[in-house]
């Protein structure tokens, strides 16, 4: 049983490091490769490093920004504690550009030091899909925040979810729209990439499961500068409700202005996406009033309103769920490495997997034999800008 | 009916988006025979350069324009002082290679500078449009629409009707002829840079407030913009304006009717059919290298 820390920030921030690919950090990180790759740079001995492949450019920048204070939230309040087995954890973070390519080539270059124990990989499963071969050849652990229910059910052993997966979104989505809000003719939106197509296919499944019908669903390429056809194909169905899947804020907040500008007042639940602090700032009032599912809500369990109060002290921006998974990723690894007393990647498998009742800011962690960590979502309102906590529901593990 | 006319109306504001874009590349194709890669780029550092002033200094919305456009104007001196003209005797791929390469150098500098967090610009006005029966109209793409035919308009007198139009219009065509009737050439080609850069510049004031202020935003337009000026006639000033259009309105009603995930798909298979059925675009002429 794993306890929830009290964290002393500042001490670890020397520690860290972290690597742009960008102009003079390009070579820069060509040079660390090669000293890394010659042994030369290896961290101290007193050192567990753990690798972590996040978007600091491209379209999820902001979000990968997140992730990284997270972490570094982690390292710190564990490091405070006098580290892991008697050693200091250390941060080593490469861009993954928001692209598969990228995060292929970050995962790589992380790779390549022997001396990272554990990963943390893409908070979206089209990346977390591109790292699977790299990952089962590395055969290390790779906590993941990629939502995809297929990650964990393609036979890597490798892979641990630190959110709960599409399955479960889409349980809520359905069962609260349905059952709470009474509606039975649903508009989906879903970016077609492997996120939001799996959610469509997921959500459509739950709909009809509760007896509730899609009367349009509307996928749409991320990065779209116009969504009109999609408002008016919604505006010119029967739909009650909208049901979303957007993996990028900038969509989101592109289709909220269209819809409220072309008059559809339509009820909505949303994918975690729609309670961002991103899509917050982008979407303004377009967003008033929606409903989402988060897997991170500061007032669903007392962990997590610690955790928002120490995030939000040191930052000064509310936390959402792309820094609380990652914060949770440190500490599982932590607990795993001190379970397995050692960094065997077998050993800590094992220790991953034999997590049960981990209070995390995301939730409480029971992995299952597949690596998911959580079975269940919170309910959210915006209401007039603020994420207002409706209730937790939890499903029991497979 | 209703559905019609609201694709069109978004349809020809996001055209209208291109069509500055395309403008640009055009005006600098026809100055230098070179194709500038940063062109994209000019409308990142527009919709940036309204946020510095209007929200991070406050500075009224007017004034931040004129010092916006202003900026781009220095902007693109230095980028011709930079990027062409030490490559001006050079052939065609070592400049377009350093136009890319520019493009690159924006990018992250702003990135390294502002951050990649995308960011909101208030629009033109606080009126958020008004109805015509079914059909919505976005103040916003109002503006983009109006302006965009006011500088069509304008940038045709200009080329028509002035001293220094014509002087531009005579380096275009043949350089060594200009310079040999007393043209600085080099003053000349300095001029359509500022121009194209106050023109992306514009560009980029007009579609953040929709699309919102980020890296990424110059090459969210150029691709489509870049295709706009092939469709239109490579070099063409009108077909650039009526290939931004057609691009706009096309993968806009492609979208609704057929498909909204290969919107982008109509746009390019258009650029597909113009490059095997007419390859000179709608108003090129058909040869192969200019005089």
């Amino acid at each position: 049983m794993a306890v929830f820390r009290p964290w002393k920030l500042g001490t670890a921030s020397k520690t860290m490091t972290r690597r742009r690919t960008n102009g003079l950090g390009g070579i820069l990180l060509a040079a660390s490769f090669i000293l890394t790759a010659s042994g030369v740079a290896r961290a101290a001995d007193d050192e567990i490093e753990i690798g972590m492949a996040t978007p600091l450019t491209g379209p999820a920048a902001e979000s990968g920004k997140y992730g990284e204070w997270g972490a570094e939230l982690a390292i710190a309040e564990i490091n405070g504690q006098g580290g892991v087995l008697g050693r200091k954890l250390k941060l080593v973070i490469e861009d993954d550009q928001t692209t598969n390519p990228g995060i292929v080539a970050a995962f790589n270059r992380l790779a390549s030091n022997p001396d990272i124990a554990v990963f943390l990989g893409s908070v979206r499963s089209t990346q977390v899909h591109a790292m699977d071969p790299d990952v089962r050849r590395v055969a290390k652990p790779v906590f993941i925040g990629g939502t995809d229910p297929n990650l964990t059910h393609m036979g890597n052993p490798w892979f641990f979810r630190c959110r709960p997966n599409d399955t479960y979104s889409a349980k809520v989505i359905a069962d609260f729209g349905v059952h709470t809000l009474g509606f039975k003719k649903w508009a989906l939106v879903t970016s077609t990439d492997a996120f939001g197509s799996s959610g469509n296919k997921l959500l459509t499944a739950e709909l009809s499961a509760l007896g509730a019908s899609v009367v349009t669903s509307q996928g749409y390429a991320n990065q779209t500068p116009d969504f009109t056809p999609v408002v008016l194909a919604i505006k010119g169905s029967d739909a009650e409700v909208i049901g979303s899947y957007f993996t990028y804020e900038q969509d989101l907040g592109v289709f909220a202005r269209q819809l409220r500008q072309l008059g559809v007042r339509l009820p909505w639940v949303g994918s975690p996406s729609i309670t961002d602090t991103a899509a917050l700032h982008l979407a303004g009032p377009a967003l008033w009033g929606t409903y989402g599912i988060a897997d991170f809500n500061a007032d669903s369990s007392p962990e997590a309103k610690r955790y928002a109060e120490a995030y939000q002290a040191a930052h000064h921006v509310p936390a959402d769920q792309f820094s609380a998974w990652t914060y949770d990723a440190i500490h599982l690894a932590a607990i795993a490495i001190e379970k397995a007393k050692s960094t065997d990647p077998k050993a800590l498998r094992e220790a991953i997997l034999s997590i049960r009742g981990y209070h995390g800011a995301e939730g409480t962690y029971d992995f299952d034999a597949n690596g998911d960590g959580l079975h269940g979502y919170n309910v959210v309102k915006n209401d007039h800008g603020k994420i207002v906590f409706i209730k937790r529901v939890d499903f029991p593990p497979p | 009916m209703g559905i019609i006319f609201q694709l069109l109306f978004t349809g020809l504001g996001i055209g209208a988006v291109y069509a500055l874009v395309a403008l640009g590349f055009v005006l600098i194709y026809r100055a230098t025979n070179v194709v500038n890669f940063a062109q994209g780029q000019f409308a990142m550092l527009g919709g940036y350069g309204m946020v510095i002033t209007t929200v991070t200094l406050g500075l009224p919305y007017w004034l931040g324009i004129l010092i916006t456009l202003a900026l781009m104007a220095v902007v693109g001196a230095i980028f011709n002082l930079g990027v062409y003209y030490p490559l001006r005797f050079r052939s065609f791929l070592p400049v377009v290679i350093s136009t890319i390469g520019a493009s690159i150098l924006i990018t992250n500098l702003v990135l390294a500078l502002y951050g990649p967090e995308p960011t909101t610009l208030p629009g033109l006005t606080d009126y958020p449009g008004f109805s015509i029966g079914p059909v919505f109209f976005d103040s916003q793409y109002v503006a983009i629409i109006v302006i965009s035919l006011i500088l069509v308009v304008l940038q045709y007198v200009f080329f028509e009707h002035t001293l220094l139009g014509k002087k531009l219009q005579a380096v275009s065509q043949d350089k060594e002829m200009a310079s040999l009737l007393g043209i600085r050439v080099s003053a000349m080609i300095m001029l359509t840079f500022v121009y194209s850069a106050v023109l992306g510049g514009i560009a980029g004031i007009l579609v953040a407030p929709i699309l919102f202020v980020s890296v990424g935003l110059g090459a969210q337009i150029a691709l489509k913009a870049f295709a706009a000026t092939i469709i239109g006639g490579f070099g063409d000033v009108a077909g650039a304006v009526v290939g931004g259009l057609t691009i706009g309105v096309v993968e806009t009603l492609g979208a609704y009717y057929v498909s909204v995930p290969y919107k982008d798909a109509f746009a390019f298979l258009l650029l597909f059919l113009f490059l095997l059925l007419r390859p000179q675009g709608f108003f090129g002429e058909k040869i192969a290298e200019k005089a």
